[in-house]
Parts: C-alpha cells; structure tokens; sequence
C-alpha cells in the first residue's frame, strides 16, 4: 500500500515535470495560424514541421550544434582535467592553505555572471580572443573546474591512504600514482563531472551572448535568443527552436545517464 | 609535467575548433551589415532586396549579412561597437537610452554630413526626424545626425468589425465614440477591451489617455527635458483618471494586470474582446492571422505613442563608412520604401505609386495624417533609465486596486524626478 502511494506520487510528479515538454512539442508542430486561433494548448490539427524547418534554415542550425558540441565538449574535458590536478593537490597532496583555497574557489563560484562580464570582454578584447570560441572555452574551463576542484577535493580526501601507500612501496612516482591508481578509481566521479560540466555548458546563455557575436561562432541557446523580438514573439517557431535546443542535451544526458547513475552509487572503494 | 600536459591539450583543441583570431578584420569590398528584424517582417524584406540593390550596383562588393537577436544587440552594443568586431553598419534601437547613449560614449559615427549632402532630412519628417538627432548629451530631438530610420511605428484601435456590426455601432473615431461603443459591451456582457497590464500595452494605454488632452510642448516637457513636468496637471490627471474609471465600468477586466502582450494579442486575434488599442507591430500579423472576423482600425483621438522605427547607425569604428551610406540611399530610395510599405510595413518616405492592398493603405495614410499633423508622442518609458518596469508595476497596482490614480501619478513623479536628475537641464 505504501509502497503503491510512492510509485503514485512519482509518476505525478513525472508527468508534471513533462508538462512543459509537451507543450513546447505540441506548439512547435502547430502552424501560426492555428496557435492564434486557438491559443497554446488547443490540439493541432496536424503535424506541420514548416516552424522546425525555417529554424533550422534561418539560423543555420548544424552549425550553432557544431559549436555548441565544441564548446561544451572542450570545456567538459579541459575542467575535468584541471579539476583532478587541483584536487590531486589539495586533496591528496594536502597543500598547506587548501581550506582557504577551496573557500576561494567556492567564492568565485558564487559571483553572478553579471559582474563578470565586463571584466571577461576587456580582457578577451585586448588578447585579441573576443569573438572567438576560444575565450568561452577558457572561461567556462575556469568557471566549472573550480565547482569541480572543490567537489573532487573532498571526494579525495577521503580516498583510502593505504592504497596510495602501497603505490608509493610499488615504487611509483606521484604522477604515476595519479594516472594509475587515484584517476581510474576516481573514473565514476569523474565521469559525473564530465556529464554536468558538458550540460551547465551547453545551457549557458549569457556570456556566450555577450563573447560569441558572430553567428559563425554562436551557441544553441545564443542562436535560439534571434527569434525574441523587440514587442514580437513568433510563439510556434519559439517552441520548434526550443525543441531543437534541448534534444542535443537529452540525448547526451540519456547516453551518459549510466554514467551518473555509477557515480553516485560507486562510494566506496574496494 | 601536469602543465605541459594541460597545454598540449588546449592546443590540440584549438586545432581542432579551428579557433584563432577572426578573420579578414577588414575587407573594402565587403560591407558587414547586421540587423534584427524577421525575414518575413516588412523591413526584413525590404532590407533583403536592398542588400540585393545594392550588391547590384556596387560589382564586386559583397554584403556580409548577419541577423541578430534584438537581445543581443541591446545587451552588447557597446562592446561590440568598441572592439575590432564591429560591423559597418547595423540597425539599433532608437532613443535616448540607446542610441543617445553610443553617440554620447562616440561609438556612432556623426553623419550630418552625409545627411545634408544626400537630402535624408527631407524625407524624413518633423517627429521622425527626432529619433535621428541627439545633442552632446544624448538627448534626442536636436544635435547631430546618428541614424536614420527607414520606418516609423504609432499606436491605434483595432476594432473587431464583426462585433461592433452585431451592436449597431460604428467605428470608434472619436473619444466619446469610443466611450460609447466600450459602454455598450460592458452592458452587454462582453468586456470589450484586451489589455496586458504585465508588459508594455498598459502602461502605453495610460500615456495614451494621458495624451488624448497633451499638446507638442507638454510632450516636449516630458520626453525632451525642455522644461518642468507636473505630474499632477490637468493631463495627467485626465488620463490616470480616466484609466480609472475604464477599471470601474468594466471596460478593463481586473485580470488583465497578470496578461501578457502576446496573450492581449491572441485575445483580441480570437474575438474574445472586440477593442484592442496597441502599436502598429501588430498589424501585420493581425492580417495574416485573423480570419473568423472583420476587423479594421483607427487612430486614436489625440496625441498618440509611436515614433520613427529603429535606426541605420554607423559605428564610429566602421571600416566602410562610404559603403554604408551608400546603403542607407538605397534603403531611402522609392523603390525599397515602397516595398516596404507593401510588406504591411509604415513606409517613411514613399513615393507616390498607389497601393493595392486597402488595409496597407488605410495603416499608411492614417501615419500619414498623424506625422502631418505633428502628433507623434514617442513612449512613455523612454525619459528615464529604467522606467519601463516602474511604470508597468505602478500600473499593474493600478488595475488591481492596491493603488489610486493619484498615488500612481506620485509613484511616477517620483521616479521621474530622481532618475532624470543626471541627464541634463
């Protein structure tokens, strides 16, 4: 019975947090006409994909998911990287000052992009990165690994001592350690990492708004802020772009979702 | 070791994204051109055949267009136009708080010049002139030549034909037949005006009232800081009472302070209130979309919000400044204005050819009478920094009774009063 009670509450809350997919979807397939007439939630009489392919054409799509694909791909990588090297230290290596480092870590966390941004556009415009997919992949790179540099810290600094002891009897060195022992053991935590920091990315709005002003170099959501006008909104076409802007992200996520779901059962270590 | 491991992979992931500097900065035969209109809106299809016009006459000179989000552009304006990226020339929104505020930091280009040489400021009206020009504080209406405007906007009644027909009733010319049409539907049961008290429409629909009673130095005051705005004068008054009243007889519902624009819209497009009094961006896709009813428009009895539409500007670090102005001729010629006006769009400077489509027409020479007639109010937002959210908030208070017309004056005086302060006088 109770267990019932819980399977119920959880299939509500499913179909809740659909609610707005289906809706996205059930516009995105309707023509302007019927949205106007009908208002959004009347069913569509048939399925038009006319809004999904003037998107597509209008912003030049393949290319926004290309970007999108480098951008969130190089970042996901290069912060995982950076993490584990800075946690690698403060976590194993114990650095003196690593409560302070990770205070400050977690600070820069918490500035609002907002007050970044104009400090970011300075300095890429005089290194000459401005407009460049470069700039928002350093940025973003620094952005996300220090969230990881502070996750892996202490996710480290639990890590077993006698397996690293035994490491260093074996006669490995401290990057021999790294790669071999702490890196594959860690490999289910860093491959959560790998996942959120490739999402969070590829959702990012506003500093690839303000970096990216080319549209040969824009991202997904950059490309899908064309269609807000200034009064006017195009309300089918909005929710086609919006389709297409979050399927790339499902699909990775339901890819790597085995992935997520090791590295929050993998705790321990054997 | 980590270090150079770290480097390494940053280089091997540059060569892949293929992400080095941008290039060809600056190409003379390339004119970089960016705006932020639809391809099927008026402009957008205007402005594509000029590109094509243009391409045309200057062989060898190619357009490199790029359309942008309106978000984009307002949010990075300045730090584009103060890069190396700049496009040669780009549409921008008008008025004080934007382009007043580029020719202000000199990220514009002055074109005065250009301006007199080629007879732009013939074309272009009084009251649309005034969005073009700022002075050395960024204040429109006098000063220097910044941009110029290929189209113009104003606010109207749209009517639902059909509806008013059922009623016996006539189109709404004037104030008092408005009154009276709006009296009849709330009797009836229906209520008869689509508002969106969440976004700009009620907040225009206040100053609009307001204006029914303002004339050019009262609009002047206000928008142009040319002398002291008493927000509890006979105009004022006027329209924040009567905006209060229109609340009382049920012309206005209660609800509509949560609606949305595009909901006002959609209301008004699905016959669900018969009066809809907004701008002139509607009207195209009241056109096209709205089927089940005849519907027409008037202007509206006074004053009434509206302006030139959006700016050609040329920024000051624009590589081909003589290429852009040669664009904005061809935007201003006959030929362009004319298609634009018959894409549904307010032509500012047209020739003389006929035009087929009634509705286009009526939309065109209603502007027409309007711009004659010096009756061009601009927005309520613009004077002050900001002003947009504290209008529609006080407003919003206003239809949903937590405050009266006359606190909602106060509110808005006050407002005024302190973020006004920095801009000249």
């Amino acid at each position: 019975m109770r267990r019932h009670a819980v399977l119920w509450s959880m299939i509500l809350l499913a179909a809740v947090m659909l609610v707005p997919f289906v809706i996205v979807a059930l516009n995105a397939v309707k023509t302007p006409a019927e949205y106007s007439t009908g208002g959004p939630l009347d069913l569509p009489s048939g399925i038009s994909l006319e809004g999904i392919i003037a998107f597509w054409e209008r912003v030049d799509f393949g290319e926004k998911l290309w970007n999108s694909v480098v951008i969130s791909g190089s970042v996901a990588v290069l912060a995982v990287v950076v993490s584990v090297f800075n946690a690698y230290a403060l976590g194993i290596g114990r650095v003196r000052g690593r409560l302070w480092i990770l205070v400050v870590f977690l600070i820069a966390n918490t500035l609002p992009q907002e007050a970044l941004v104009y400090p970011l556009y300075f300095l890429a415009n005089e290194v000459g990165l401005y407009d460049t997919k470069l700039a928002v992949i350093i940025i973003f790179t620094v952005i996300q690994a220090a969230f990881g540099t502070y996750l892996l810290t202490s996710t480290l600094g639990g890590f077993p001592r006698e397996l690293l002891e035994a490491a260093r009897i074996d006669g490995a060195n401290k990057w021999q350690t790294l790669v071999r022992i702490v890196v594959p053991i860690s490999r289910p935590t860093l491959g959560v990492l790998f996942v959120f920091f490739f999402i969070w990315t590829w959702n990012e709005f506003f500093l690839p708004l303000v970096l990216l002003i080319s549209n040969e170099n824009q991202t997904v959501p950059v490309a899908l802020g064309v269609l807000q006008g200034q009064r006017m909104m195009d309300a089918t076409m909005t929710s086609a772009s919006a389709l297409l802007g979050v399927i790339p992200a499902i699909v990775f996520f339901l890819i790597f979702q085995r992935a997520l779901t090791r590295g929050i059962t993998a705790g321990a270590v054997k | 070791m980590s270090k150079r491991l770290l480097v390494a992979a940053v280089a091997a992931l540059m060569a892949v994204a293929g992400c080095g500097g941008s290039e060809g900065a600056s190409d003379p035969n390339t004119l970089k051109l960016w705006h932020y209109e639809g391809p099927d809106s008026a402009m957008g299809v205007a402005w594509a055949e000029a590109i094509k016009q243009f391409e045309a006459t200057h062989p060898g000179v190619k357009v490199q267009f790029e359309e942008k989000g309106f978000e984009q552009i307002q949010k990075t304006a300045s730090m584009v136009l103060n890069s190396k990226d700049a496009p040669d020339i780009l549409e921008y929104n008008k008025g004080n708080a934007t382009a007043g505020l580029l020719s202000k930091q000199g990220l514009l280009t002055d074109m005065s010049e250009e301006v007199a040489k080629r007879g732009w400021d013939r074309k272009l009206g009084p009251g649309i002139d005034t969005t073009a020009k700022y002075d050395e504080r960024g204040v429109m209406g006098s000063g220097k030549w910044y941009g110029i405007p290929n189209y113009a906007e104003y606010v109207m009644v749209y009517y639902n034909k059909t509806m008013f027909d059922q009623q016996g009733l006539t189109a709404p010319k004037t104030f008092d037949e408005l009154t009276a049409a709006m009296d009849k539907f709330a009797k009836a049961g229906v209520t008869p005006l689509a508002l969106g008290g969440a976004e700009y429409p009620a907040a225009q629909l206040f100053y609009q009232l307001a204006l029914t009673k303002a004339d050019r130095a009262w609009v002047d005051k206000f928008q142009r800081y040319t002398g002291d705005v008493n927000f509890h004068d006979n105009t004022w008054v006027f329209g924040a009472e009567t905006f209060a009243k229109w609340l009382r007889e049920g012309y206005i519902s209660k609800d509509s302070a949560g609606v949305k624009a595009e909901d006002m819209g959609l209301a008004f497009m699905q016959g669900k209130h018969p009066i809809m009094i907004s701008g002139s961006w509607w009207y195209g896709r009241v056109q096209a979309q709205v089927k089940d009813f005849e519907w027409a428009s008037v202007p509206w009895p006074g004053m009434t919000s509206g302006s030139s539409g959006n700016l050609w500007v040329v920024p000051k670090g624009s590589k081909n400044k003589q290429l852009a102005y040669d664009f904005i001729e061809i935007t201003m010629s006959p030929a362009i204005q004319d298609k634009l006006r018959d894409a549904g769009g307010i032509a500012v400077a047209p020739s003389g050819t006929p035009v087929t489509d009634p509705k286009t027409k009526q939309l065109n020479d209603d502007f027409k009478a309007i711009s004659d007639a010096d009756k061009l109010a601009f927005y309520p937002d613009w004077p002050a920094p900001g002003f947009y959210d504290a209008q529609v908030s006080s407003v919003q208070k206003l239809i949903t009774g937590q405050r009266g017309p006359h606190e909602v004056l106060t509110e808005l005086a006050d407002y005024y009063k302190e973020n006004t302060a920095s801009v000249g006088k």
